[in-house]
């Protein structure tokens, strides 16, 4: 399945234009060289060990979160979020 | 040792001021100012922390150092309780639920928040002119831009608003005000701090930097915000910098410049002048200096926008108005992320989302971003074997002198490449500290990673040297 999508859909932001400032940025990354040399990879090096990840545990929240939680909700109705109606495509 | 924090200090313990009228007179200042660096008071907060502290020192407790101490925060950091807007249409009703590590180590520290601070809306700018609180103007002159991202927090603290402010620094938005408002401020190795309650921009250089008019402020900041935190896996323990160790610097021999960053013919006359001028007084002190190859400015811009750009793109993809932030009804839930985007983003917030889904997408990943990503492990590896041969790098901060507010929003890519000289330690993950000296701008100290204590004490040299 392949749709061509338009950056106004991709970043679900009505009548978005690609800008040609950024577009000149890019053109620098098409034309620049990089070495083949991949001894040197900071994605690596950022990566978390397995081991170092924090305790996969429910972290109850404090009445003080949950209530400006819910103050900060758009729409509300007896406590809950009211949301626009969700359609199927 | 200048120190704005040990001399408050002092008078608090000394009960020379009381801590009330400490933040009564500073957040009178903040109500009466014009450069337009406050977006909202936390006065009763403020008022209430400090009478505690007056008691403590009427009862004869000792206080810490950092107790009763008046600070800024950048309006991206969470505080419970408080509006926490990134100068944004779209949650300019936020509140906060709860707290960023760094800022809730402060208040642990007994220091007193009195401002969210003005900024460029969720980091997106270098002026702090793309704000719906209007644009901050410069501490020195208010016809100029007071820099960006955290202009706001740059001009508190160049203005004595706050004792210190905590910005954000993504691509230069600590270093970059702190030098158009002639101050100290500090982009530590990124990970030294947490990021957590820091309104994401780009996760992968995002950093929280003090912003100080003392190297010695900068230290006990830095050292209070640092250390491993389990809520951000990108954190790690530090060991702290203690003072005496930053204030020798004998054991920096051999310094670095990039040649091209000076050769560029975009850079000042001046601000050449005045740095080539700075590198001579050095050489005099008996320190070797080396020219550097390095990336060209362009490179390094577009390499950096495109990949924050990639990645503020899927950050703010969570921002639709359905959960919190303002939202525009429409006729189903797409329609309505679509309408509330739309009106309540910023062009320049708008033009960065657009920009980072265009590098995301298919048929465009492979020719920018992932080259994009390879382009970054060779300027890493470039500064890997620049700190084999030298100890520190310097570099002017800006290429130019701040710009007249309304200037930088008339032309998106000028605003991008005036940011060439600091998003390269950016995206290489270094410390770098802006100081107030050697150009117009100021300059900027760059260690190797984890070492900012280096950075501290070559401060400390160039302090007494120029």
């Amino acid at each position: 399945m392949s749709k061509i999508m338009t950056v106004d859909i991709l970043s679900s932001i009505k009548g978005a234009e690609p800008s040609e400032a950024v577009s000149q940025l890019f053109d620098v990354i098409k034309n620049a060289h990089t070495s083949n040399d991949n001894t040197f990879n900071t994605s690596s090096i950022n990566a978390v060990s397995v081991n170092n990840l924090r305790d996969d545990i429910v972290i109850e929240s404090s009445t003080t979160e949950k209530a400006i939680i819910k103050e900060n909700f758009p729409r509300e109705k007896k406590g809950y979020l009211v949301v626009s109606k969700v359609i199927e495509e | 040792m200048e120190s704005q924090i040990h001399s408050l200090h002092q008078q608090l313990v000394k009960k020379e001021i009381s801590c009330v009228d400490l933040v009564k007179g500073k957040l009178a200042l903040l109500k009466s100012n014009t450069h337009n660096t406050v977006n909202s008071l936390l006065e009763n907060t403020a008022l209430e922390l400090a009478t505690k502290v007056d008691k403590k020192i009427a009862s004869g407790e000792t206080i810490g150092l950092l107790e009763g101490i008046p600070f800024g925060i950048k309006d991206v950091y969470m505080v419970e309780g408080t509006y926490t807007t990134a100068s944004s249409d779209l949650l300019k009703n936020y509140k906060s639920a709860y707290t960023a590590t760094a800022i809730q180590k402060l208040l642990d520290a007994g220091a007193i928040p009195l401002v969210k601070e003005n900024c460029d809306s969720f980091g997106h700018g270098s002026s702090s002119e793309n704000t719906i609180f209007g644009a901050v103007k410069n501490a020195h002159n208010p016809e100029l831009v007071g820099g960006g991202s955290s202009g706001g927090s740059a001009v508190n603290v160049a203005k004595d608003f706050t004792i210190f402010s905590i910005g954000g620094d993504t691509g230069g938005s600590v270093r970059q005000p702190a030098g158009y408002n002639a101050i100290y401020g500090l982009k530590p190795t990124y990970g030294r701090i947490s990021r957590y309650g820091l309104m994401a921009y780009a996760s992968s250089t995002d950093c929280v930097g003090p912003i100080a008019k003392s190297i010695e402020d900068i230290r006990i900041v830095l050292n209070t915000m640092s250390g491993k935190d389990v809520k951000d896996q990108t954190s790690y323990a530090s060991a702290e910098i203690e003072a005496p160790s930053i204030l020798n610097a004998d054991n920096i021999k051999t310094i670095g410049y990039f040649k091209n960053f000076i050769e560029s013919e975009a850079i000042d006359e001046t601000i050449k002048n005045d740095f080539l001028s700075t590198i001579e007084k050095i050489k005099a002190k008996g320190i070797k200096v080396k020219a550097l190859d390095f990336f060209k400015s362009d490179t390094l811009v577009s390499t950096y926008y495109t990949l924050a750009m990639a990645e503020t793109a899927s950050n703010l993809s969570r921002l639709d108005g359905t959960n919190y932030g303002d939202r525009i009804e429409a006729d189903n839930l797409k329609e309505s992320y679509s309408v509330t985007r739309s009106e309540k983003f910023s062009e320049e917030t708008k033009r960065r989302i657009v920009g980072g889904n265009q590098v995301l997408s298919q048929g465009f990943s492979d020719a920018i971003y992932l080259k994009g990503l390879a382009l970054r492990d060779q300027i890493s590896q470039n500064f890997e074997n620049d700190f084999n041969e030298v100890d520190i790098i310097i570099s002017p901060v800006t290429p130019s002198v701040p710009p007249k507010i309304g200037d930088s929003l008339k032309d998106p890519l000028a605003m991008y490449l005036s940011d060439a000289y600091t998003v390269g330690f950016s995206l290489g993950q270094l410390p770098t500290l802006t100081v107030p000296q050697g150009t117009e701008t100021g300059l900027q100290i760059t260690a190797a990673k984890d070492n900012d204590e280096l950075v501290l004490k070559f401060a400390n040299f160039l302090k007494d040297t120029i």
